[in-house]
């Protein structure tokens, strides 16, 4: 039987298995990963650099399906094609109006934008580099960081590292504060995109003993409680933090594999210094980020999946309930901050590329963090109208020292308040 | 690079004020990273809007008529249910607009549900299980087949789909058994056609298809 007849296939993740079902206009879960050369893009240079790489990542050339009991992926003959950007950001890639693969490369001026995986923009941008500028690299060509096999790629870390959970289960959270504002039309995303030296941040947070992590979840905590109303100060402020457990766990999967643990501060009770609120993160840090604590949390995500009631509901029914848990679940969360950490290319690359910056939107105040080559990127996506957290975290980073550049994609008039 | 003194921090872009505060910034200004924010259109909704508010204006004035001159009796009623037929239909076709396959599909258990309906609340001559659903059923095959073959659609896209419509032909044979006809070539006709299509299907098809069976019941 040929290819075209019985098409690879793929089950989704553990993380990826949610997602489709709790996803929606206002939360389309799509991550953005961005990258700022030096120079203008030209399109017909990324296209033939995304053919190459799509070859390389043979998983992302598929398209989600539903199942009768959950979604999964299927090889698709469609091409990637990339595309001048023009749609607002992170606007849902499925269900959409046409089927589609399941990521976008967009470009816009000196930016090339891959909406999905890291490693996947960091391979395009290596090939797109290789095209663009050959005579500026050296002989032989520069190794990309990132040479996992398509086999590797395809692991669903989740399933090796599982095991049925023993004893008590997380429960559930207390109910966090919910930021309740105005929200922008057409489920459109601010993004406000902050910029500053890595080795700034890094002496403000190596000054307070701290990690980088550390010191921005505090600044985003007390930014958040400035914004809150008197009345809804009794409930704590929550953040939640996606970690990779390929710190844990050895693991090359271009797939999913995270877990999340949150960091909170009730102002109610302690005192809202930025002293106070950090030895609090660090503490609740500290606490959870032990091998034992986040194997305890990735199979307490898992056992959910491996719940033999629940894989036997169909699938429209399943949408509801992870829908409602989901609902639950966001009810326990104020806002998300994810550090990505350090993109890796190429040394000889470096100098041709200004920056990496990522965000994401989640239905909720949204920061991301990453760092490359000297420079510190957090990106808030926000879907609200008025960016009062925002305005205090890059305020409060400026008031510690830090040169800050912002960028955003808002016009003036969206944001008069 | 701007600048704002009330915020202290630079800005990357051509705004003319902090996007922070509102406040105004100083210094020269540089392309901006990110295009305008688009006005998004809304495929259908003028349109769909459009149809809702005839569909109500309609149906009120047949009320109101058949309201002030009830000797007819109810007539409105089905102006009511064949309106309320035609929204479902065009509401089932646009919401599986995506999938032609997975569209045929529901059609082929909408349109035999309403036409059944229909033949029950008027009286019940039979006309659906005789004439309609036994013809029905073979052309949304034939739409089927031709669909999956205009579209060049791969087997894992169109199998399942071509399967139920095939499936579906035996159905009249429910009401031939139980010797409610009066009418049996129709129905003899499309489950004679389902059959043969069936074990083409398998036989040729047949692998295909139980992948198709795997990959979507896969628990």
């Amino acid at each position: 039987m040929s290819n075209r007849s019985i098409p690879p296939w793929w089950t989704l993740d553990n993380a990826a298995k949610i997602f489709p079902s709790t996803g929606s206009a206002h939360d389309s879960k799509v991550f953005r990963f961005v990258c700022e050369l030096r120079e203008p893009v030209e399109p017909q240079l990324l296209q033939r650099a995304l053919d190459r790489t799509v070859e390389r990542f043979p998983i992302y050339r598929s398209v989600m399906k539903r199942g009768w009991f959950w979604y999964y992926l299927e090889d698709s003959p469609l091409p990637a094609q990339v595309r001048r950007e023009e749609l607002p950001p992170c606007c849902p890639i499925y269900p959409s109006v046409r089927r589609s693969l399941l990521f976008r490369v967009l470009y816009y001026r000196r930016r090339i934008s891959r909406t999905g995986a890291l490693n996947f923009l960091c391979a395009l941008v290596y090939e797109y580099l290789l095209l663009r500028c050959p005579e500026e690299l050296p002989q032989p060509v520069p190794v990309l960081p990132y040479d996992a096999s398509p086999a590797q790629q395809q692991a669903d870390s989740f399933q090796k590292y599982y095991e049925k959970p023993k004893g008590r289960s997380m429960g559930r959270s207390p109910a966090a504060y919910q930021i309740r504002r105005e929200r922008l039309p057409r489920n459109h995303l601010a993004i406000l995109e902050g910029r500053m030296p890595l080795d700034q941040v890094l002496a403000c947070a190596r000054a307070r003993g701290v990690t980088l992590t550390e010191l921005m979840t505090a600044i985003f905590l007390r930014a958040i409680h400035a914004g809150m109303r008197v009345r809804d100060r009794k409930k704590p402020v929550v953040i939640t933090i996606p970690v990779n457990l390929r710190s844990y766990f050895p693991s090359e999967s271009a797939r999913n594999f995270f877990a999340t643990i949150n960091a909170g501060y009730d102002f109610s009770r302690g005192e809202d210094s930025l002293e106070a609120v950090l030895k609090e993160v660090r503490r609740s840090f500290r606490e959870n980020l032990t091998a034992e604590r986040m194997r305890e949390r990735m199979n307490a995500l898992c056992a959910l999946e491996h719940s033999v009631p629940l894989r036997l509901v169909p699938l429209p029914l399943k949408d509801v309930i992870l829908r409602i848990a989901n609902k639950i679940a966001a009810q326990g969360v104020t806002a998300s901050f994810s550090n990505v950490g350090k993109v890796s290319m190429p040394r000889e690359m470096e100098k041709l590329i200004h920056l990496f910056s990522v965000f994401a939107c989640a239905g909720m105040l949204q920061a991301c963090a990453c760092s490359f080559g000297g420079v510190y990127v957090v990106s808030f996506a926000s879907p609200y109208r008025a960016c009062e957290t925002e305005r205090v975290f890059f305020r409060e980073l400026a008031r510690l020292g830090i040169e800050v550049v912002l960028t955003t994609n808002l016009p003036p008039e969206t944001e008069v308040r | 690079m701007l600048y704002c003194e009330k915020c202290g921090v630079y800005l990357s872009g051509s705004m003319e004020r902090c996007p922070l505060c509102q406040g105004a910034v100083t210094g020269q200004p540089e392309e901006d990273a990110y295009p305008p924010l688009p006005e998004t259109a809304r495929p259908y909704g003028l349109t769909v809007r459009l149809a809702g508010l005839l569909t109500v204006a309609a149906l009120t004035v047949c009320a109101a008529v058949n309201y002030c001159f009830p000797e007819g009796g109810w007539w409105f009623l089905f102006v009511a249910a064949g309106l309320g037929s035609a929204w479902l239909l065009t509401g089932v076709a646009l919401w599986k607009r995506r999938n032609p396959m997975k569209a045929i599909a529901w059609l082929l258990a909408v349109v035999p549900a309403l036409v059944l309906a229909w033949d029950w609340r008027t009286g019940f001559m039979g006309w659906s299980i005789n004439f309609v659903l036994p013809c029905f059923i073979p052309c949304m095959q034939l739409a089927a087949a031709g669909a999956a073959r205009i579209l060049r659609l791969r087997p894992a896209d169109y199998l399942l789909y071509l399967s139920i419509c095939i499936l579906a032909g035996f159905f009249p044979l429910i009401p031939l058994f139980c010797g409610a006809l009066w009418m049996i070539y129709p129905s003899v006709v499309c489950a004679g056609i389902s059959a043969i299509s069936l074990s083409a299907l398998l036989l040729f098809r047949g692998p295909a298809l139980k992948a198709e069976i795997i990959r979507r019941g896969h628990l």
